[in-house]
């Protein structure tokens, strides 16, 4: 697994890329433990994410409490279709806002 | 080239996990299983044997789980079975799938997860151990 991290108008973007399960989920979990001063929003970019497992979905609601309470919105964009069926019957897709692009997140949040 | 069978026996020891996910991509994509196919046959294996290492054995005593996928007409039907504790993940009680973010409980959503993406799954303890059947469609 790979973690990049950009910021575009205020947008904090962290893209992961490969796998993310019970072996890689802390990296995430460690990254995504700080919001960064000055952040309107958090966008994880999970285009190149090729697969999600319960222990994944673990760190992102607990990054999705963290933002909520700090009062930042979290969304999520670019789910391939075997990882978008995983935040559907976790019923995370009602729950967290999922974008199809980043460029579409970004005309949202920014 | 199609794989039909694929076995696999493995430690109680989360290490396992990588060669295991390797092995079952291999199988996956030398069987051309679908995208989504795929991802529910690795997930529901990660999830259970996760499982059993994390709870199965309590006294930390070494064993071993099997794991064997069968490609059999229009279903990959996998076969988990480890020699820990019996247990029944089946008779978990269902997840919170509707509250708010503030409420929403973390964790408690792998069996959940398996159990809802399978075409079928059943439980049986067998000459001590916990033996998962699962099937999952081809069509997705």
């Amino acid at each position: 697994m790979q973690i990049d991290r950009f910021v575009e108008k205020d947008v904090v973007i962290t893209a992961v890329r490969g796998r993310l399960d019970s072996s890689t989920s802390p990296k995430l979990d460690e990254f995504m433990a700080v919001i960064p001063d000055g952040s309107s929003a958090l966008l994880l970019d999970f285009a190149e994410l090729t697969y999600i497992s319960s222990a994944g979905l673990r760190v992102v609601l607990k990054a999705a409490k963290l933002a909520k309470g700090s009062g930042v919105t979290l969304a999520i964009c670019g789910l391939i279709p075997p990882v978008h069926e995983v935040f559907d019957v976790s019923g995370f897709s009602t729950l967290i806002p999922i974008h199809p692009t980043r460029d579409a997140a970004l005309a949202i949040l920014a | 080239m199609i794989i039909a069978q694929l076995d696999l026996r493995l430690a109680n020891d989360l290490a396992e996990l990588e060669p295991l996910v390797r092995a079952l991509e291999f199988f996956a994509e030398a069987s051309a299983l679908p995208e989504k196919v795929a991802h529910r046959l690795t997930l529901a294996v990660d999830e259970f044997v996760n499982n059993a290492v994390d709870y199965g054995y309590a006294d930390r005593r070494a064993g071993e789980i099997t794991v064997s996928v069968r490609h059999r007409g229009e279903e990959v039907e996998v076969v988990l079975a480890d020699d820990g504790d019996a247990f029944d993940p089946f008779t978990a009680p269902a997840p919170d799938l509707t509250s708010s973010i503030e409420e929403r409980r973390i964790g408690g959503l792998g069996v959940h997860l398996v159990r809802t993406l399978a075409a079928r799954f059943a439980y049986r303890r067998e000459d001590g151990c916990n033996v998962v059947t699962l099937a999952f469609t081809l069509d997705g």
